[in-house]
């Protein structure tokens, strides 16, 4: 009798200890423990006030709707046609004398065969922007440009795996848009020197006792 | 002021009989002690008044009883008596300094009693809300006596509906090291020994995935040629091994799946920086020393605020800034979107987009450990 | 009460034991505390400057202090390979050696806990670590089993040489009733305190150098190795300078207990060479920069490649009774296995676990003078320990302590 209460005893310390160092195993994988406990945020976390200084504009393609910062704004001197009154053609004209805009651009942006600024501009109508098969495309949602040709990114983009957040992950949503990281023009990124070095690091390696490899 | 208990006791049960004395530091039931104390300023304590209250912190009301009643017909926790004892050791050296030193002024005396509470306060994991603000209070009162400067310190806890996770666009990094630079401003991290938590590994085109012959303090022109980037950093996992060797749990899980240090519990072991298979944790060799002008005074008890030395500490997803709202000062600082950041459980959010949508791994996931941190290609 | 009197009157006796001795034991005291000192002074750097005065980086976060502490738990679990013969099998052969015994498994475990003390961050906030007023988290992890088993291991064995010596003191026999119980928890305590303690680094999933099945039992025959060996060291030394009568014949069957214990150790050494080297995975690195370096970096070669020689030579001689039986030659096995030994469990278990680093990287670890100085503080503390003890049990089992009643 004695003995089996001891064993009673033993098996329920065995037991808890073993409940106690397993607690957490509830969920299969951190999937199953999201897919389970998952629901729409609508807590108390809003990044509202960090967008409250940023002009946002309302965007929906396809199930997604999220905002993306007002471009026309930001743009020094909209709208374009108070200084495109002429047609392009006497404007890039040598013999015209007055100020010269823009001088400095040069597309660095796919081949020349394949754009040229008509592509996206159109010479008849400056204040909006230009698609492949002519229509007007506001400046404010200049993605759809982009969208044309850069299908791929424009859906990570959507979902939110390409580009970076105005503010902070909670909701709402408000997305950079294409212009904000790449410049139209030469998108893509210089190459660059990184912004830290670890000189502790180096001392360490001086010292033979980080081993990582030269390059 | 006494049912603002400062410190955690464990409950065994023992303790059904709350001492009536010294519920907070300095024992002192009426007085003012703790977060009281610090705003009120113009309180001065003369020496002789010192002394009497580091009397009164130890002995408390029983000084009318007698030397053996005194010691132990007293019904206190062990927690109690611990503190007690080490009290009494203090009436002897309070008893010297107020001797020798009757100019010092209620600053150091008030910076004293801060050290003394800082030394024997609780666990923050176990705290209840209120020990939690009192103790935050405490830091940034004594940040301003020792500094003269103001420091904003949150005790904020997780939100509920949350649970932070990560990803990395290992097609978009281009190692400029932006985030690096801006976790350790961010992070308040030792600039002697150049302490980073993220470390951004350059690997040769062709060779996979292969650490051993990756570079993480590469200086050069980037991204160069022949190369890929990709970071690594605390992933936070979901069953984190540091955790559980941690032999006082000063190190756990919060309910947004930040996995935080208590950098003040930390005995610094370094146990859980064997158990970490990913690096993720950092230790303080030497006393961490950040530049009065650079440091970030926006602080949370379990991200960024000062550490001391021999304490572990590594990535909270910068909790003082998730915890608001916002993005790691990572994701923030990435000039290339390499870096998203979001709530796993809100099915509209983007993380979440990228996990279901793109092909996403995570590193060593055969040891189980169900990182909240993926990486994942264009 | 009679008992404290009689507690009292051994104290003052020990102390004044301890106190006098030849000329050669003042010497030896006066250099272990100068030691010590040395060891204190160099602790006092590391307090004051942290851990960075050590050779410990975050790559290579547990170096010599924690070598030292892993090899120690192993010999002080040893002392059990002496306590079940004498106390369970009636083996009176033992019964001298089994207090010597003791006496180094409690010299052995002060240096643990030492050297457990002396790697810590925050040694001023180590009482988090005691139930009830900190937070103890167990049974998650493995750290606090090892503080529970090793201050349990360290009570058992200071409280039967203790009821023994203090029943011999006042001229009584010790009742068997009253130690024998506690003998046979010693046994079982002892497998327990060096299987908790490789379970500690067994259980960690991110070093695959030590996450292996063999790590516990393999650490087990090294200690019963390498505890007996220092035993008959300390046997021989106690002999040649005490009149402390050991036979040859306990000796003897001590090393038979070496010997065996270092052959299982070697068996399960080729196992885990074959296992690393005959199939190489990515989780062989570790054994790679072990034996053999990793891309140039061989910091280890000349230590395991002193251990290994020393090791298998001194296995095979001591197989052969016919050398075993040779006093000097046994000396001299015991030597080579307990420098083999303390080698490949402390420096050679313990730094390559994280060689290469989680991700690869090889960053290599050299202990600093203030670290060996620290340690070689804690040794002396260990030997200091042992000498106390040991003279004052050596003094009541030859009668010459004794409880006079005023």
């Amino acid at each position: 009798m004695k003995n089996r209460n001891l064993t009673f005893y033993l098996l329920t310390l065995v037991a808890m200890s073993l409940l106690s160092c397993k607690n957490e195993g509830e969920y299969h994988s951190i999937t199953d423990k999201i897919e389970a406990k998952q629901k729409p945020y609508h807590g108390n976390l809003s990044s509202e006030e960090l967008l409250a200084d940023t002009d946002l504009i309302t965007v929906k393609e396809g199930e997604f709707t999220f905002l993306i910062p007002e471009r026309k704004g930001q743009i020094k001197s909209y709208a374009c046609i108070e200084c495109h009154s002429k047609p392009l053609e006497q404007m890039s004209n040598s013999s015209f004398d007055g100020k010269r805009a823009h001088w400095d651009i040069k597309i660095n942006h796919a081949s020349i065969e394949t754009m040229d600024c008509a592509t996206c501009h159109n010479p008849k109508n400056m204040n909006n922007l230009n698609s492949l098969t002519g229509k007007d495309i506001d400046f404010n949602l200049s993605y759809k440009l982009c969208a044309q040709c850069h299908s791929s990114q424009f859906e990570d983009w959507k979902g939110g795996a390409h580009g970076k957040k105005v503010a902070g992950w909670a909701p709402p949503r408000a997305s950079m848009t294409c212009v904000n990281c790449h410049n139209p023009h030469n998108p893509s990124f210089d190459k660059r020197w990184p912004v830290q070095f670890n000189t502790q690091k180096v001392i360490e390696r001086q010292e033979g006792l980080d081993g990582a490899e030269e390059h | 002021m006494s049912d603002n208990k400062k410190w955690y006791t464990l409950d065994l049960g023992l303790n059904k009989k709350k001492s009536t004395s010294s519920s907070c530091g300095c024992g002192n039931s009426q007085g003012s002690c703790t977060s009281q104390a610090q705003q009120t300023k113009e309180e001065e304590l003369s020496a002789d008044e010192f002394y009497e209250r580091a009397v009164n912190a130890a002995i408390g009301d029983e000084r009318k009883k007698d030397g053996f009643e005194q010691v132990f017909d007293v019904k206190m926790d062990r927690r109690d008596a611990f503190k007690k004892l080490t009290a009494s050791l203090l009436i002897g050296a309070g008893a010297v300094s107020s001797c020798t030193s009757i100019t010092k002024d209620s600053d150091s005396k008030e910076k004293a009693q801060i050290d003394w509470e800082e030394q024997f306060k609780g666990n923050y994991k176990l705290m209840t809300d209120d020990e939690k603000k009192s103790t935050v209070d405490r830091l940034m009162r004594s940040y301003e006596l020792r500094t003269g400067k103001n420091i904003n310190m949150s005790s904020k806890n997780a939100e509920e509906d949350v649970l932070f996770g990560y990803a990395f666009n290992i097609s978009k990094c281009q190692g400029y090291m932006n985030c690096v630079s801006a976790c350790v401003e961010e992070n308040n991290q030792d600039r002697n020994s150049q302490m980073q938590y993220i470390r951004i590994h350059e690997m040769d085109d062709g060779k996979g995935f292969n650490f051993n012959e990756a570079d993480d303090n590469y200086y050069h022109e980037v991204p160069a040629e022949g190369h890929f980037y990709m970071g690594t950093q605390c992933f936070h996992c979901d069953n984190p091994p540091c955790v559980d060797v941690c032999p006082v749990q000063a190190t756990w899980k919060e309910e947004d799946g930040l996995v935080v240090i208590d950098y003040d519990w930390c005995v610094g072991c370094r146990y859980c920086m064997a158990a970490c298979p990913y690096d993720g944790r950092r230790f303080n060799w030497s006393k961490p020393e950040v530049p009065e002008n650079e440091v970030n005074k926006n602080q949370h008890y379990l991200g960024n605020r000062m550490r001391k030395k021999g304490v572990m500490e590594k990535c909270t997803f910068c909790v003082q800034r998730s915890r608001k709202g916002k993005n790691p000062a990572c994701v923030e600082a990435c000039p290339t979107g390499a870096r998203i950041f979001g709530n796993l459980l809100d099915p509209k959010s983007t993380i979440r987009w990228v996990l279901e949508n793109k092909k996403v791994f995570r590193l060593k996931e055969d040891l189980g450990t169900e990182p909240k941190f993926w990486y994942f290609m264009d | 009460m009679g008992v404290l009197k009689v507690f009292k009157s051994l104290v003052i006796d020990s102390l004044d034991t301890i106190t006098k001795g030849s000329k050669k034991y003042h010497i030896w005291m006066g250099f272990l505390t100068l030691v010590m000192l040395i060891g204190m002074y160099c602790y006092s750097i590391q307090l004051d400057e942290g851990l960075s005065v050590t050779g410990m980086t975050d790559r290579v976060s547990w170096g010599l202090y924690i070598s030292n502490f892993t090899f120690l738990v192993g010999v002080a679990a040893a002392a059990v390979m002496l306590v079940m013969p004498t106390y369970v099998l009636k083996d009176i052969d033992f019964k001298q050696a089994v207090l010597i015994g003791e006496g180094l498994a409690v010299a052995a475990l002060i240096m643990c806990l030492a050297f457990v003390v002396a790697d810590m961050g925050g040694p001023s906030v180590l009482w988090h670590m005691i139930p009830g007023i900190g937070v103890f988290n167990f049974p998650a992890s493995m750290l606090t089993w090892d503080v529970i088993v090793l201050n349990g291991y360290l009570f058992i064995n200071i409280t039967i040489p203790l009821y023994i010596l203090f029943r011999h003191y006042q001229g009584k026999e010790a009742k068997k009733k009253v130690y024998v119980p506690g003998a046979v928890l010693s046994v079982f305590w002892a497998v327990g305190i060096h299987l908790v303690t490789a379970f500690l680094y067994q259980g960690l999933q991110a070093r695959p150098f030590w996450n292996n099945a063999l790590l516990g039992p393999r650490f087990l025959a090294s200690a019963f190795a390498a505890g007996p060996a220092l035993i008959i060291l300390v046997l021989a030394v106690i002999r040649s300078f005490t009149a402390f009568k050991i036979p040859d014949k306990t000796i003897k069957k001590i090393a038979m207990i070496v010997t065996v214990a270092a052959q299982i150790n070697l068996i399960m050494l080729v196992s885990e060479l074959f296992k690393e080297f005959y199939a190489p995975t990515h989780h062989s690195e570790s054994a790679y920069y072990l034996f053999f370096g990793l891309h140039g970096k061989d910091a280890l070669l000349p230590w395991i490649w002193t251990a290994i020689p020393m090791n298998v030579i001194a296995t095979i001689i001591l197989t052969f009774g016919k050398f075993r039986n040779k006093l000097k030659v046994l000396y001299f096995c015991c030597f080579l296995l307990f420098v083999a030994i303390w080698i490949e469990k402390g420096f050679g278990l313990i730094v390559p676990g994280f060689i290469p680093g989680p991700y690869g990287k090889i960053a290599e670890y050299l202990p600093t003078g203030i670290e060996i100085g620290v340690t070689l503080g804690i040794w002396a503390l260990g030997a200091f320990v042992f000498t106390i003890l040991a003279k004052t049990a050596i003094g009541i089992e030859l009668g010459e302590l004794r409880y006079k009643p005023k």
